[in-house]
């Protein structure tokens, strides 16, 4: 595997892991805070603040949150790759999906 | 506690299957959540697009390590797929959801049919078009290809975006076909690049299913959980299953997909 795929690789790797872990802990807290699962995700502004209280949703939301980011670390990083090569065209082309999800993100908020 | 370990029970099948043969597994969550569990519909797409980017990205951690993805090519299809997603949400307005999954069905059936005349997989075509090759270990030799079509597989991926934005799934059910039928991509790589396409074109709608509240970590915690577990586990079938397999399995599921489709518009109002 040339060496960016290999960094986009642990990156996914660790992004996959560190959402199991954040949707592990959100369901651990759950538990010991009773309630079971919250219906509801924590919007993102109020999320620093519901984390630092340990708020069951908090992690729960924050996991989901590191997963749906996986995709655009994935095609960040195949720009990346394409640009240490030399691949212009595929630079573009990239570069044109990573602003289509970018837009869909902004089209979330408002 | 027993929704959540259903729910756990089907994301992983769900997974297994979905990261096998290059879709995500919405097709599967969304009518179940909706049908079996009455779950709103909007949330049940929310939680399916989770499902979507939860076996894209576990099972291309294996595509990717061993080559069997063609980024370029899902790059490129993705920038018309990704597009058609975003645009969805205006098509929404426009047309019946119900006539879609309709639509939808009639596609399913002709692609099963298409896929059974082909006989197991296509003949790698020298096109010198993204070339690229990867091993197959059931096969048990180096597989190299190029692509055909490549502007009609843009203008149709379009369509696979728009449509897979409105009813929530990743569109691997349209890729696969557009890819291996149309594009003469051989079958395993097919799947691959499906599986990584899957995962871009889930993401768009993902923020904006958020961001409007429409995603319930009672549905899509544990669905995402099932899904990476049985993604981690898919990808190697993909790889050591005969490439005729997979397409007798893809057919039979596509056809389980078109009745769902099917049952789903008759019982749910979009």
């Amino acid at each position: 595997m040339d060496p960016v795929e290999r960094m986009i690789h642990v990156v996914l790797l660790a992004g996959i892991a560190v959402s199991v872990a954040l949707m592990a802990a959100g369901l651990a807290l759950g538990l010991l805070k009773g309630g079971g699962i919250p219906r509801g995700v924590v919007p993102l502004a109020e999320l620093p603040r519901a984390a630092w209280g340990l708020s069951p949703a908090a992690f729960l939301s924050l996991g989901l949150i590191v997963l749906i980011a996986t995709p655009f670390v994935r095609v960040a990083g195949s720009l990346i790759a394409f640009a240490r090569e030399g691949d212009r065209r595929y630079v573009v082309l990239t570069g044109v999906v990573l602003a289509v999800m970018c837009v869909s993100v902004l089209l979330g908020r408002i | 506690m027993a929704v959540v370990i259903a729910i756990l029970a089907v994301a992983l099948i769900a997974g297994l299957f979905g990261s096998m043969l290059g879709v995500g597994g919405g097709v599967i969550m969304v009518p179940m959540l909706s049908l079996a569990f009455g779950v709103p519909i909007k949330t049940a797409i929310a939680t399916s697009i989770v499902c979507v980017i939860a076996t894209s990205s576990m099972a291309q951690t294996t595509f990717v390590s061993r080559g069997m993805t063609n980024i370029r090519l899902g790059m490129l299809l993705e920038v018309a797929t990704s597009i058609g997603a975003v645009a969805g949400g205006v098509t929404a307005v426009l047309v019946d959801g119900r006539v879609l999954q309709y639509a939808f069905a009639v596609v399913l059936v002709y692609v099963v049919w298409q896929m059974n005349r082909g006989g197991g997989d296509v003949a790698p075509a020298e096109t010198g078009v993204l070339e690229a090759s990867y091993y197959d270990p059931a096969a048990r030799r180096e597989v190299r290809y190029g692509v055909r079509r490549t502007r009609l597989g843009f203008i149709l991926s379009f369509g696979a975006g728009n449509v897979s934005g409105l009813l929530g799934v990743g569109g691997g059910a349209f890729k696969v076909p557009i890819m291996n039928l149309l594009m003469a991509v051989p079958l395993k790589a097919t799947i691959a690049t499906s599986n990584l396409m899957i995962g871009v074109t889930a993401a768009t709608g993902a923020a904006i299913f958020y961001g409007r509240g429409y995603m319930d970590p009672y549905w899509a915690v544990p669905a995402a959980l099932g899904i990476l577990a049985g993604a981690r586990i898919g990808p190697r079938l993909a790889m050591y299953l005969p490439a005729r397999v997979l397409s007798i399995i893809f057919q039979v599921v596509l056809a389980g997909f078109a009745v769902m489709m099917v049952v789903q518009a008759t019982g749910v109002r979009l």
